[in-house]
């Protein structure tokens, strides 16, 4: 009996672990979506390119941090990686992320026209982070500049916040209308 | 025997239970959820079926829109990426990306109540993208019926819309403005030397009588119940846009001849009846807190702070009435602070600002005019013919409006370019400001710089943002905290304005700064007077006319 027993408990481990590997195997592909890549989704191969970012630097200006970013073939992609790597912060010392940790891209749109929609989202906040002219103009031509000087197709930028076009991020900039880059801000 | 059976059988079983979950929870998991089936809806149009693929699913149906664009009339492109179409529906451009319930018609960016997606037949959109769509741009009705399934598609009756025509020549460039009771659908077609903007779905009433056009260069303009055709004269071409509140269809027209954006203000102002009232605009305010320094200190106080101590400098020193767009810790509209100005025929706009930056070591002062940019093509447009026409032609070279009739045209018609006309004179005002608040401060230099700032689109006289310091910088914070410092600035802004004043009435300027004092030093004061406080601003009026700026079109609810 107690080997019986023995064999018994024995045998209903393998089949757990057995099963139990087999679930895991037949899960992981059935769920691989989520850790799946845009262009992954997209269906189109991803290739190395060599960006240039703007970020906010000292002096009140923005200043380009080279970067080389796996982007696919896609215009609306490469507009949504960019902004991605932008939300994600410099890699380069004296250089400063855009916009506060936890907003992040939304929806992405590219019209015919050139017109780079991009939407802002940062739950919980209605409102854009507040600031002077300066840190306003350094937080929306770090995207536009970013996006314009990058992706050819895309030759101007409105800027969304929370899914809602806004008169203004911090009370400065018309954002009723698509901007265009702004060279002026660029540290020489 | 008996046992060994049993425990087989229990290992099998072990063996087969966790695949069988795994494999249902991977059915389980569908990429898309699948349509509800169908029970047979139907598209009607006029009374007719048509074949339209329908899905119905939890929020709403999804049609075909392959063939409804087939029926109502529009064209679809896919573009290269695949990844949005194109639909052109009368002369707007529909671009939709599949899943993303984001749509734009023209300009103007919509919320569907759920993404188009592609299904049977291609393409499918929800009811409401059809209502935005062909029934706002070419007048159908969309009526779903979800008892019976069937989607009724009709003509809206014609609709009979009166026009109020205008045609405005000022500076070299005439604005032709037809003004309707609410928004025609219409398509415009340019022809070789004529427009002609034609109606889809509804007639016009022409005017009685008809409006006898003498224009450079526009020939006429006649109103049939049909279409609206303007003749250009030779050598004009011609940019149209819309303006909403109410509905106007506004064409610019000037010469064909190469467009420059203006750089340089000319040398002496033109047209200028004198500096009589200034509009102060304290930046921010209420739960629009602005800049916020280290020690905590908010822009929005200090702006206004600033502002009360400038008005009653200016009242005292340059016996103009000074107004400023707030008088307490309010929220007020970027759009209404111009409108302030306009309704209060205000010839100077000054709005005061403090800055922050991201990052460290910015410092000092600066001062904004309207960048072209910020009013797109057509203001740049209309700037340039200005600074265009101001270089080239004698004041007296051809008829125009006066100054008055000229800038209230503008203020009614073309609020969106109010500013346009004043961008070089702003330029000569903020090289002023700058100039006297280097002098007299010896701060950093950021010099006069060009920007979209909004608060200045909307203002029908020179207009400019000033900064004056940086609150985000520890040093600045505390200086713009202590009063002889601010009196500085004060006397600095005051001069500023005193010498644009003098030049632009013609008087002798004022003795130019002194060399700057040391912090806590008494300033130079002008005499005082006594400053009476000034008077509440008349508040815009509604439906005076440039008591607001129109509504923008397109944004979305």
């Amino acid at each position: 009996m107690n080997r019986r027993a023995a064999s018994f408990v024995l045998g209903l481990a393998l089949a757990l672990l057995i099963g139990g590997g087999l679930w895991w195997w037949l899960s992981s592909r059935a769920g691989g979506g989520s850790g799946r890549t845009a262009q992954e989704e997209s269906g189109q191969p991803a290739e190395k390119v060599a960006f240039q970012l703007y970020f906010p630097a000292d002096g009140g200006l923005i200043r380009i941090e080279p970067r080389e970013l796996s982007v696919p073939s896609a215009p609306k992609e490469r507009v949504r990686k960019v902004v991605e790597a932008l939300l994600a912060g410099p890699q380069t010392r004296g250089l400063v992320r855009p916009f506060p940790e936890g907003v992040t891209v939304g929806i992405v749109q590219l019209s015919p026209d050139g017109t780079a929609y991009i939407d802002l989202r940062w739950p919980e906040h209605n409102e854009p982070p507040p600031g002077g002219s300066t840190e306003e103009m350094q937080r929306v031509y770090s995207v536009v500049n970013s996006i314009v000087l990058n992706v050819p197709q895309a030759s101007r930028v409105v800027l969304l916040w929370n899914g809602f076009q806004r008169e203004s991020f911090s009370g400065h900039l018309d954002l009723s209308r698509p901007l265009t880059p702004n060279q002026a801000l660029v540290a020489r | 025997m008996k046992d060994r059976r049993i425990r087989a059988t229990l290992v099998l079983f072990g063996l087969l239970l966790p695949m069988l979950v795994a494999a249902q929870g991977e059915r389980t998991q569908p990429q898309t959820p699948p349509a509800a089936p169908s029970r047979a809806p139907m598209v009607v149009l006029s009374g007719r079926e048509i074949a339209v693929p329908v899905s119905i699913t939890p929020n709403g149906p999804l049609f075909g829109l392959s063939p409804i664009a087939a029926a109502l009339g529009g064209e679809m492109t896919t573009d290269e990426s695949g990844e949005s179409v194109t639909l052109r529906v009368g002369d707007r451009d529909v671009v939709i990306a599949p899943g993303s319930a984001i749509v734009t018609v023209g300009d103007v960016i919509i919320s569907l109540s759920q993404p188009p997606t592609e299904g049977e037949g291609g393409l499918q959109v929800p009811v409401d993208f059809l209502r935005k769509t062909y029934g706002d741009l070419l007048g159908y009705a969309f009526e779903w019926q979800p008892e019976t399934a069937r989607l009724v598609i009709s003509r809206r009756g014609d609709r009979e819309l009166g026009v109020s025509l205008d045609v405005v020549h000022l500076q070299g460039m005439t604005t032709v403005v037809l003004q309707f009771p609410e928004e025609p659908r219409y398509r415009i077609q340019r022809l070789p030397g004529t427009i002609v903007v034609e109606m889809i779905a509804d007639r016009l009433t022409p005017p009685s009588p008809p409006r006898v056009v003498q224009d450079p260069l526009v020939q006429n303009v006649t109103i049939e119940p049909q279409q609206v055709r303007i003749q250009l004269a030779d050598g004009v071409q011609a940019a149209s846009y819309v303006l909403a509140n109410p509905f106007r269809l506004v064409f610019d027209v000037h010469p064909s001849a190469a467009v420059v954006v203006p750089t340089r203000p000319t040398e002496q102002p033109r047209d200028l009846p004198g500096i009589r009232t200034i509009v102060l605009d304290p930046g921010h305010g209420g739960s629009e807190v602005g800049a916020i320094g280290p020690s905590g200190i908010q822009e929005k106080e200090l702006t206004l702070q600033i502002a009360r101590e400038l008005a009653g400098k200016l009242g005292s020193t340059l016996g103009v009435q000074v107004l400023l767009t707030r008088y307490d810790d309010s929220v007020i509209n970027h759009d209404t602070r111009t409108a302030i100005a306009n309704q209060n025929k205000a010839d100077l706009f000054v709005s005061i600002h403090l800055n922050s930056s991201l990052g460290a070591g910015a410092h000092g002062t600066e001062t904004y005019f309207l960048s072209p940019q910020a009013s797109d093509k057509r203001a740049a447009q209309a700037a340039a013919a200005e600074n265009l026409a101001q270089e080239q032609e004698p004041a007296t070279s051809e008829p125009v409006a006066t100054a008055d009739s000229a800038a209230q045209d503008l203020q009614l018609i073309l609020w969106d370019l109010a500013q346009s006309r004043h961008m070089a004179e702003s330029q000569r005002l903020a090289n002023l400001i700058q100039r006297e608040l280097n002098q007299a401060l010896q701060l950093k230099d950021r010099g006069v710089k060009q920007a979209p700032f909004r608060v200045l689109m909307g203002a029908a006289m020179p207009a400019v943002l000033v900064e004056l310091g940086f609150i985000s910088n520890p040093e600045e914070e505390k200086k713009l905290q202590d009063p002889a410092y601010r009196d500085q600035l004060l006397d600095a802004l005051a001069r500023a304005i005193g010498r644009y004043k003098a030049l632009v009435d013609g008087e002798q300027a004022p003795p130019p700064a002194p060399a700057a004092q040391a912090p806590g030093a008494q300033p130079g004061r002008p005499p005082s007077g006594g400053g009476a406080a000034p008077a509440p601003p008349q508040a815009p009026k509604p439906g005076a006319p440039p008591a607001r700026p129109p509504a923008r079109p397109g944004r979305p609810a």
